[in-house]
């Protein structure tokens, strides 16, 4: 049973951070230009914050373990990044075009999650699932399960994926020497765990050996990451942690995590520099490191409260 | 004097050094290894005798763990130390080098070293405020244990049996415990007392890691990401021992020796553990 001071801290950080996520929205950060066109130069930059953003709503929506003053702020998150994707129609002509892309798919899948619904997209969708080319996208092997993930959110009939062979093919699914790892593969790691378990819906989706190697070695990677200040990286390992059952790495990363988030919500992405005082370059910097806190906040939450309601 | 201070620190240090690569030769059945101390005179100088007493039980790991040859100058070396510098009065320039986590300096990660009463790294392990003379008394408890029964059954040696010699210690009544979530402050002083991870030593110490071998993995990992490698060597070390208990470890020892092989300080002090952990590891395979 997690310590209800951990839930408590948990609770605060992620609600503090979707807080400041939905005031920098509505100062107008994180909005695409006018004139942006389905081919997108850098994706990263343009539209992958507003598809973490939706992530981050769409999972506190979801667990529903937040009052009604932060469910309405996720549904105006929503709102935010589905208006700003013309409802949709971008992402539906961005994968129309570039049918090999996964990114289009791996942004609506969260507001589907939500219940916002692009019917064409939909169709195009079953359609390119069908196609090997589609299928054997040279793609990292955790973003793969993303992908998996990502149809299986959206529902779609084709759903051609080999969740074991996937789940194999990952650096984790090896268990390889745990003092091995790097920054990177820290972040494979973590989000291989997010979509097998579709964050923390299906804690019995993970393999038993990757879940005991999970368990063993995540309280010596949360203690390292503590130690160089990768707050990023500790909350998305906290998140893993809550992920897979009855956590295993205790307050200290809760605690470390609440020490250094500022009072309007911002969690810095760890300690290297520090944070910027123009707010929109703040935003850029620390955007991610806010939707991991939301979702390790409500994932943590929800498990410890019996989990989330997910249709089979 | 902070400059005498130093000039002695560095040559207690180096005696260490010295006399560790002689045992890991021993170890290795290296010929000539044998000679401990320098020849010569007939009993061993200050610094030599001061690096016994730091290497304790480890002087005895070739007798322990099989090599070939005679080792009765080891037996001889350590049970003169033990009498030059009985418990509780180590010369001042050795007295903290063995017992420190070795980290090198100018690492990336540094030692943490917690308010009194919390281990080594700032949590709790249960030591109290005199953790260090505690985990002294543990290695003079080993170093006596075994030397009382290497002399019994060396006769050469027996002069230093006679009536009213006792180099037995007294067992320490405390031992590191390992509290929730402070795995981390446990491991550390584990690795501190590594060198009782030897054949023919059992006590508490050892009932300690064999209940805890998923908190010496962890340490060990950590250490490594650390880049403290001598931690994590002297983790492995009891991780191998824990192996050759017949107890199962969730980590691979091997692949960590060999990489503390080649990333390591290079130090003979640190190649002797990891030498140790090896042979313990190979008298654990059937």
């Amino acid at each position: 049973m997690t310590d209800h001071r951990i839930l408590s801290t948990a609770q605060q950080i992620g609600s503090r951070a979707m807080a400041w996520l939905h005031a920098s929205h509505e100062i107008g950060f994180g909005k695409l230009s006018d004139n942006i066109t389905i081919d997108l130069a850098d994706p990263n930059n343009a539209y992958k914050p507003l598809g973490e953003c939706a992530l981050a709503a769409s999972l506190v929506l979801r667990d529903g373990v937040t009052g009604p003053h932060d469910a309405r702020i996720a549904r105006e998150l929503l709102d935010f990044g589905w208006a700003q994707l013309r409802e949709g129609n971008l992402l539906y002509e961005r994968q129309l075009r570039h049918l090999v892309m996964t990114d289009p798919l791996e942004t609506y899948v969260h507001f589907a999650r939500s219940g916002y619904r692009h019917p064409p997209m939909d169709e195009l969708l079953e359609s390119l699932a069908k196609l090997r080319a589609v299928q054997v996208a040279e793609i990292l092997p955790s973003r793969r399960l993303a992908v998996a993930n990502a149809r299986r959110v959206v529902g779609l009939r084709n759903q051609p994926d080999d969740w074991a062979a996937l789940a194999a093919g990952t650096w984790l699914g090896a268990t390889p020497e745990p003092w091995a790892v790097d920054w990177m593969t820290g972040y494979d790691i973590t989000h291989t765990v997010f979509h097998i378990t579709d964050w923390g819906a299906r804690p019995e989706n993970l393999p038993e050996p990757m879940r005991d190697y999970v368990r063993a070695w995540l309280p010596a990677w949360v203690d390292i990451w503590l130690e160089v200040g990768q707050w990023d990286l500790v909350g998305e390992l906290l998140v893993v942690d809550s992920c897979i059952g009855e956590p295993v790495t205790g307050a200290q990363g809760w605690e470390a995590l609440a020490a250094v988030q500022r009072e309007d919500g911002l969690i810095p992405r760890d300690n290297s520099e520090p944070v910027s005082d123009d707010p929109e370059q703040a935003f850029r910097d620390h955007e991610h490191t806010a939707v991991v806190a939301v979702v390790a906040g409500t994932v943590t939450l929800s498990r410890a409260l019996g989990g989330a309601a997910v249709a089979a | 004097m902070p400059t005498a201070d130093l000039s002695l620190r560095d040559e207690y240090a180096a005696a260490v050094e010295r006399l560790a690569g002689r045992t890991l030769d021993a170890l290795r059945g290296v010929e000539g290894a044998v000679a401990l101390a320098d020849p010569g005179t007939g009993t061993a100088p200050r610094p030599v005798l001061a690096a016994a007493r730091v290497l304790g039980p480890d002087l005895l790991a070739p007798r322990l763990l099989g090599a070939a040859g005679p080792d009765d100058e080891a037996v001889l070396l350590l049970a003169e130390a033990l009498l030059a510098f009985p418990p509780a009065a180590l010369p001042a320039g050795a007295a903290s080098a063995p017992l420190s986590p070795g980290l090198p300096s100018g690492t990336a990660a540094s030692p943490r070293h917690g308010p009194d009463g919390h281990g080594p790294d700032g949590g709790p392990d249960g030591l109290g405020p005199d953790a260090t003379a505690v985990v002294t008394a543990w290695r003079d408890w080993a170093a006596g244990a075994l030397l009382t029964r290497a002399l019994a059954s060396t006769a050469d040696l027996a002069r230093l049996a006679a009536p009213g010699v006792n180099l037995a210690a007294p067992q320490p009544d405390r031992v590191p415990r390992l509290e929730p979530h402070a795995w981390q402050a446990w491991s550390v002083r584990m690795a501190q007392l590594s060198s009782l991870a030897l054949p023919d030593l059992d006590g508490p110490v050892h009932d300690a890691a064999r209940a805890n071998t998923l908190a010496l993995a962890r340490g060990a990992v950590r250490s490594m990401l650390r880049r403290d490698h001598r931690v994590a060597a002297r983790l492995a070390r009891w991780l191998a021992w824990a192996a050759a208990d017949g107890r199962p470890v969730p980590l691979e020892i091997a692949p960590v020796l060999e990489r503390i092989q080649v990333v390591g300080d290079g130090s003979a002090r640190t190649a002797l553990e990891l030498s140790i952990a090896d042979a313990l590891l190979s008298g654990a395979t059937p």
